[in-house]
């Protein structure tokens, strides 16, 4: 359940493990054994002493209700907060590179990957987390394109949080001095309030969407290291204006740094691996 | 939901038998809604040891601190320019808090 927006439950969450994908097996193992615990155990017995029945009074004082109270004050994303730490130092002392990558749905998260782990995938260890409501289908992807992935599941949830790359991560456990990318549910909103753990965050917009969108949803942006700008390919069709998103963006988080790309022609995409190079030499 | 875990377990700890009231805090800025936030709680507490609780809520102002002009101001939105100075973006000083405050419990 996410306590942001009263989304999901967490109950429902499925981190599936690799190496488990398209088996199929229909075996149909049926466990129908009702164990009821009905509880009423009845038993009777005569209250009487010497044959002679008393009636019995089941007297108790009433002791008084004692209200105390309890001051916490604790953050409700503590839990989520420390954890993050945990990942993010496993991160520091095995030389992961771990990004996060945010977006809307449709962006090109998948696609900027597939294409990132075929151009490097020679030249370094490379693995990923995909986040998504449902389906294995981002991982399957992933896996074709040539890198270990792990999916998870959030059922009706909208966002990843540290203990899901905690579960994750022992099923995928990545080599020292590699990449990670979590590819986070696609949603501008929740998973900018959680922490998972990462050294950057990018985020990832499409020119298909308004140039207005860092106004729009602000904290992502605010929260974000990286923006690319993907399928730059479908600028002479569409109105988006690079500069005033990036003049928006900028307006929010001074910091941020930009990369226009096209996943799908290529474009703009070796900025985008000197981007990843260069964190790796400083990691 | 993670309100209810932690109240749980604090009242656990407390050896508590019931827990009669909550007060929660949301600031402004936290990018919690409190009208949201209020509708799922109610709705996941059934069967939870907040199921009858009276939930309270602390909701506090956003407070933002001007770099520019050094001005504390009631920040209502990260994106609010600073209203002497018109300068942005503004530090956010407080008002982004999503915490249990405390908790009533009964033996």
């Amino acid at each position: 359940m996410c306590d942001t927006c009263g989304c999901g439950d967490s109950n429902n969450i499925t981190i599936h493990p690799r190496h488990n994908y398209n088996h199929d097996h229909n075996d149909n193992h049926d466990h129908d054994h009702p164990h009821e615990h009905s509880g009423n155990h009845d038993h009777t017995h005569t209250h009487s002493v010497g044959g002679v029945p008393y009636t019995h009074s089941h007297a108790h004082g009433h002791e008084s209700i004692k209200s105390r109270e309890i001051q916490l004050n604790v953050d409700v994303l503590s839990d989520n907060n420390s954890l993050a730490g945990k990942n993010r130092n496993h991160f520091k002392q095995n030389q992961i590179l771990a990004l996060n990558l945010v977006s809307s749905p449709g962006s090109g998260k998948t696609t900027i990957l597939e294409k990132t782990i075929q151009a490097l995938i020679g030249k370094h260890k490379i693995y990923v987390i995909e986040g998504d409501q449902q389906t294995l289908l981002d991982a399957d992807r992933i896996e074709k394109s040539g890198a270990p992935a792990v999916q998870i599941n959030t059922g009706a949830g909208c966002h990843l949080d540290a203990k899901m790359i905690d579960g994750a991560l022992k099923n995928l456990t990545p080599e020292p001095n590699s990449i990670l990318f979590i590819e986070n549910v696609g949603n501008l909103v929740c998973p900018a309030l959680f922490d998972l753990g990462e050294m950057k965050r990018v985020v990832v917009i499409s020119v298909t969407e308004g140039e207005d969108k860092p106004l729009k949803y602000p904290y992502m942006f605010q929260t974000s290291h990286l923006c690319i700008i993907n399928k730059s390919d479908l600028l002479p069709y569409v109105d988006f204006r690079v500069d005033e998103a990036i003049r928006y963006a900028r307006s929010l988080n001074p910091e941020l740094e930009f990369l226009v790309v096209s996943a799908r022609s290529g474009a703009g995409m070796q900025e985008w691996f000197n981007w990843l190079e260069k964190l790796l030499n400083s990691n | 939901m993670e309100v209810i875990t932690l109240a749980e377990k604090e009242a656990e700890k407390a050896n508590a038998a019931s827990i009669s009231e909550i007060t929660i805090e949301i600031g402004t800025l936290s990018g919690v809604e409190a009208n949201a936030f209020e509708t799922a709680l109610a709705f996941l507490s059934t069967n939870t040891m907040l199921q009858n609780s009276r939930v309270q809520y602390i909701l506090t102002k956003g407070d933002g601190f001007c770099p520019a002009c050094s001005l504390h101001f009631e920040m209502n939105s990260r994106m609010d320019t600073c209203p002497r100075c018109r300068s942005f973006p503004s530090e956010v000083k407080g008002g982004d808090a999503f915490k249990v405050h405390s908790l009533l419990v009964d033996n």
